[in-house]
Order: structure tokens, then C-alpha cells, then sequence
């Protein structure tokens, strides 16, 4: 299946979907495209549960990032579907916002076991609670890290504290 | 009964630190843990925090010294597509032979490391010699031998001179040479064939559930290749097909000896690549905006997000960016390098293995742990530390005694 047919698979699922395109090569040009689907935060499970369901083969997980938008914290899980054949690949993108007064998401490793370690990085590095997530250890914070202080984000959670000898010979710094 | 024993946190391959903590039943593993990390670098805070974009793709840089080109490369593609950033033709070019270049040292350090790991020191110094012609080329090409400091978002900063392309050619031929000397010592050679062969095997299904990347994923199969799947740069134009063992040997086990069969043969693969590219190079500029601060300007001022995706050595690296207009930093950076996610496969490939097997098992995904893992924990609670020499030691000797 290529991207345009699962972004219609999706649209037709009541899904929000948009695509991305950019042109590479030289001689020959071959199409990078990405598609984004806009997920409810409850909807996670079902949306990867579809998007396994109408895949030809297990879509491959790449990572989830992460970014703070005020109010809220925007998760991207980013996949991959079309490995294997000549320019064909493509990446599908699930959007996320969880509100930053109920950081909850339910995990998806039952279905992606791949994803463990993006969200145990993810809690750490963003705050965001992983319902029924087995692990829940530090990924590559102490395990003596505060709780509460949180890297990523940009609010009164971010770290403090960071280090002042980059301060001392910052341009214009006295 | 049942033993735990913590291995690391310095890494019995690498001598970089990793904790992969195994339970063993005798010399059988039945349960392996990997402690990923306990102290971060923080390179994706200070992109996010401290650097302008442009600062940002030398600490890109730092992320990893052996594919220091790959991390760059990924921030490149991911701002060239939310600023709309066009590299010239040339310099795409340029994109291409530097990262087979890369590719070439990487594989062949990796293949050095390996034969270390099995007590084959001596094929470790010959490879590494080999490998010296490489690291030759790149100090021609860029002044350095390790660090590379070309890529530039709408570009490069160095050309290939019409005096370096003889040299890279002269590379070619080497290469060329030395590959079947190469093939012959490490796959026909008994040793290693007894140590690798059904040793970490990671089957086709677990390698496609465990989203595993680069040249860990192909050896057991599964027809994995950025360069093939989603080309970037000027890949689309060599059409490049994703190197699978039985290309060479007829079957795939997805075990030890399989990932050196892909790595050898993908040595070769890049050496045509390379050639392919300085007989067709394009001529022009190398950069697309020359100056800075207008440069600088020009991503200051976009506003959206992407992904850039590049073929490392090791594999499949990502980076994901978010650019807000008038935001001095990239608002969002999350860097997944592919040692990340193919540290996950450990488990797999060392369950029912033996304690002597965990250094070439776990070097057999050429792990890169500053891509993943910055840190030294000295002593874990009361657990005791078996170091990287006494796993070293007891590989060797399972080597000699295999060879009785």
C-alpha cells in the first residue's frame, strides 16, 4: 500500500491527515514523502492498531519526539512503511497533544515492542505518564534525577541549575 | 542456579560504557537486561537551548566521532526542508562520496574490532592497516582525519578538488585489491566461522518487531536501506540496493557471520558508489547561500517541522526537528541514532548463548554508545564487576579451545 492509499485508509477511519513532499536527486528524482495523522490522545492504541491492521507488512518504528507547546506537550511517533522496495518508503507520523494538566498517554509497547525505550526516554525527558508501560526506570537520566525537573521542556519544570562555565564565555558575558 | 552478572558498565567490545546485566544458567544466558545510560551530554538541550542552528550542526557532529557526518547530515536534510533550502547539485554529490567514505572506515574499524573481540589480533592490525587508506583520503579531502566539519544546511564547505580526485581513485583501486583478501580471511577462515556462524542469531521476524536498522536488520533479511527506500542527497540517482547476505553465501541466518558478510560487501558497494559519483559529478557552486548570518536569517525566520532521515554506517539515523519563526534555537530536536534502537536486539541474539559469546554478539551490532550512552557508573550496589579484560580473556580462550 502507498502513502496516498493509507492516507485515505486513514481519512476514511475519521482521521485528520496531511502530506508532505520534497523532491531529491540529481539525474533521477525520487519523492521523500511523510505523512501526519492528528490522533486524540485516547485514540492512541487504535490508531497504531489500524495502522498494523491495514499494512502490508509490520510498519517499522523509528522514535518519539517530543515538544512543549504551553498548555500542552506534542508527541510525534514517527513510522516507517514501504522499506524494501526502490523509492518507495515512506513515514507516517502520529500527532499527539496531551494537556500539561493530565500528562497521561496508555503505552503501545503490547503492539510495538520497539517503543519501550522512546518511552521511557520520553517520561523522563517530558514528564508525560505512560499508562501501563511494564518499565519505568530511568532511560539515560540517574537514577537519582529529582523528580520533577524535567530537560525538555520549557516551562518552570525545566532544569535550573545548567551549567555556568558556558555563561562565563558567552558572547558579550562578563 | 541462577547468577546475575553485570557486564559493564565499560563494554566488553567497545570500551565504551554500557551495562548489559545477563542472568546465566551455568555458561547458558537466559535473561539479559540493558542498562542503557545513567549520565546524559545533553547534546539535544543545547540545540534546543544554547546554539543557533548553525552552532548546532557542529554539536551534531560531536554526537559521534566515527559516523561524524551522518548526525549532521540528518539536521541538514530536516532544516533544508522546513526553510525550502535548495543544496546545489554539486554539493549533493559531494553529500554522497562523504558519506561512503564514512561508510568505508566505519565498517572496516568495525571489522577490525571484531576480530579483536575473538582473539584475532593479528587480522585486527592487518585490517586496520587496510583501513588507513581511507582515513588517508579523508585527511586529503578534508584536512582532517576524523572529524569532517563539511556539511552546511544548503550545501558544503569543502569541495572536491580536481587534485583529490586521483588520490580517491588510487583509493578505489586499493580497495578494489584488497576487498577478495579480505573476504577470504574473515569468511573462510575456520575460527571465525565457528565462533560466528549460528552464534546472536536474530531471526527475520524478530529483526522487523524489534524495529532494528543498518546492517543488523539486512543480515537477517529484511531489505532495509534509507539510500534504497527514501534516498535523499543525490542517492536517487545510483539507485542503490539493500545488501542482504545470501547475495554472496545463498542463505540468510541472521547470525554474526551474516552481519560481516553485509558489512564486507557493503565496502565494496560503496567504493562503486563513489566512482559512480566522480565520473558523473556535476559541476557549480557547492554552497546555496555562502554567508551566514543570512543564512541564518533565512531558518530564523521558517517555520514548521521534519524529519531527516540518513543511512549511517550502523544504520537507520533520524532526526526530528521543529523550527518556530522568530525563535532563535530549533524549538524541537530529538535525535535517534541507530544504535538506540538496535541495542534492543541484544536480548534476542544473546539468549541461550554463552558467557564467552557476549563481546562478538554484542560488537556485532557495531555499537556506537555515544550515540546512546554517555556514562560510567563505577560499582553498581554489591554486584561484582567482571571487566572487559576477563571477558576478553575468557573469548580467547574459547577460541583455543575450539581450535583443539
Amino acid at each position: 500500500m502507498n502513502a496516498e492509499e493509507i492516507k485515505q485508509k486513514f481519512e476514511e477511519a475519521g482521521y485528520e491527515t496531511w502530506m508532505k513532499e520534497r523532491e531529491e536527486g540529481v539525474r533521477i528524482k525520487a519523492k521523500r514523502k511523510s505523512l501526519w495523522v492528528k490522533v486524540d490522545k485516547d485514540k492512541i492504541r487504535d490508531a497504531v492498531e489500524y495502522f498494523i491492521e491495514i499494512s502490508d507488512v509490520y510498519p517499522h518504528f523509528s522514535i518519539i519526539s517530543a515538544s512543549d507547546e504551553g498548555d500542552e506537550v506534542e508527541l510525534n511517533y514517527h513510522f516507517t512503511l514501504g522499506f524494501g522496495k526502490l523509492h518507495e518508503e515512506f513515514s507516517v507520523n502520529f500527532k499527539v497533544s496531551i494537556p500539561k494538566n493530565d500528562l497521561v498517554i496508555k503505552s503501545i509497547t503490547k503492539m510495538v515492542p520497539a517503543v519501550i525505550y522512546s518511552e521511557r526516554e520520553i517520561r523522563e525527558m517530558m514528564g508525560v505518564e505512560f499508562e501501563e508501560l511494564e518499565d519505568k526506570r530511568h532511560m539515560f537520566l540517574t537514577k537519582d534525577f529529582p523528580d520533577g525537573i524535567y530537560p525538555w521542556r520549557r516551562d518552570e519544570t525545566a532544569p535550573k541549575e545548567t551549567n555556568k562555565l558556558y555563561e562565563t564565555w558567552k558572547e558579550g558575558a562578563k | 542456579m541462577r547468577y546475575e552478572i553485570p557486564v559493564g558498565p565499560l563494554h566488553p567490545a567497545l570500551k565504551e560504557p554500557i551495562m548489559i546485566k545477563c542472568t546465566i544458567e551455568g555458561e547458558r544466558i537466559v535473561d539479559v537486561d540493558v542498562i542503557a545510560s545513567q549520565n546524559h551530554r545533553g547534546i539535544e538541550w543545547i540545540g534546543m537551548n544554547r546554539n543557533n542552528p548553525v552552532q548546532s550542526l557542529y554539536t551534531a557532529e560531536k554526537i559521534c566521532g566515527i559516523c561524524n557526518l551522518c548526525h549532521p547530515a540528518c539536521l541538514t536534510i530536516a532544516v533544508e526542508e522546513i526553510a525550502e533550502i535548495q543544496a546545489p547539485e554539486r554539493a549533493e554529490y559531494i553529500r554522497v562520496i562523504q558519506s561512503e567514505l564514512e561508510r568505508i572506515h566505519s565498517h572496516l574499524l568495525w571489522a577490525g574490532v571484531a576480530a579483536h573481540e575473538l582473539g584475532f589480533d593479528s587480522l585486527l592490525h592487518y585490517v586496520w592497516m587496510v583501513r588507513e587508506k581511507v582515513m588517508d583520503t579523508l585527511e586529503i579531502v578534508n584536512g582532517a582525519r576524523v572529524p569532517k566539519d563539511t556539511m552546511m544546511y544548503g550545501g558544503v564547505r569543502r569541495d572536491i578538488k580536481e587534485e583529490h580526485v586521483p588520490k580517491i581513485r588510487e583509493m578505489i583501486e586499493y580497495y578494489r585489491q584488497a576487498f577478495n583478501k579480505l573476504a577470504k580471511l574473515f569468511l573462510e577462515d575456520k575460527t571465525i566461522k565457528m565462533r560466528t556462524r549460528e552464534i546472536g542469531t536474530l531471526p527475520y521476524e524478530e529483526a522487523i518487531k524489534l524495529a532494528t536498522t543498518g546492517p543488523t536488520t539486512r543480515a537477517s533479511g529484511v531489505k532495509k536501506d534509507v539510500r534504497q527506500d527514501m534516498p535523499y542527497f543525490a542517492y536517487p540517482d545510483f539507485e542503490v540496493k539493500a545488501i542482504t547476505p545470501d547475495i554472496l553465501t545463498g542463505e540468510t541466518i541472521g547470525d554474526t557471520y551474516d552481519r560481516i558478510v553485509v558489512r564486507l560487501l557493503e565496502v565494496k558497494q560503496s567504493i562503486d558508489i563513489i566512482e559512480d559519483a566522480l565520473n558523473n559529478m556535476p559541476g557549480g557552486e557547492i554552497l546555496a547561500e555562502p554567508k551566514i548570518i543570512k543564512l541564518l536569517n533565512q531558518i530564523k525566520k521558517a517555520e514548521g517541522e521534519a524529519i531527516g532521515r540518513h543511512e549511517a554506517p550502523r544504520g537507520e539515523d533520524i532526526h526530528y526537528v521543529k523550527l518556530k519563526s522568530g525563535f532563535e534555537y530549533l524549538y524541537a530536536w530529538k535525535v535517534r541514532a541507530p544504535t538506540y534502537i538496535n541495542i534492543l536486539a541484544w536480548r534476542t541474539m544473546l539468549m541461550d548463548m554463552q558467557i564467552a559469546d557476549i563481546p562478538i554478539v554484542a560488537a556485532s551490532i557495531d555499537p556506537c554508545l555515544s550515540c546512546t550512552n554517555r556514562v560510567i557508573i563505577a560499582k553498581d550496589g554489591k554486584e561484582s564487576i567482571l571487566t572487559a579484560d576477563d571477558l576478553h580473556r575468557l573469548s580467547v580462550k574459547k577460541t583455543r579451545r575450539l581450535m583443539r
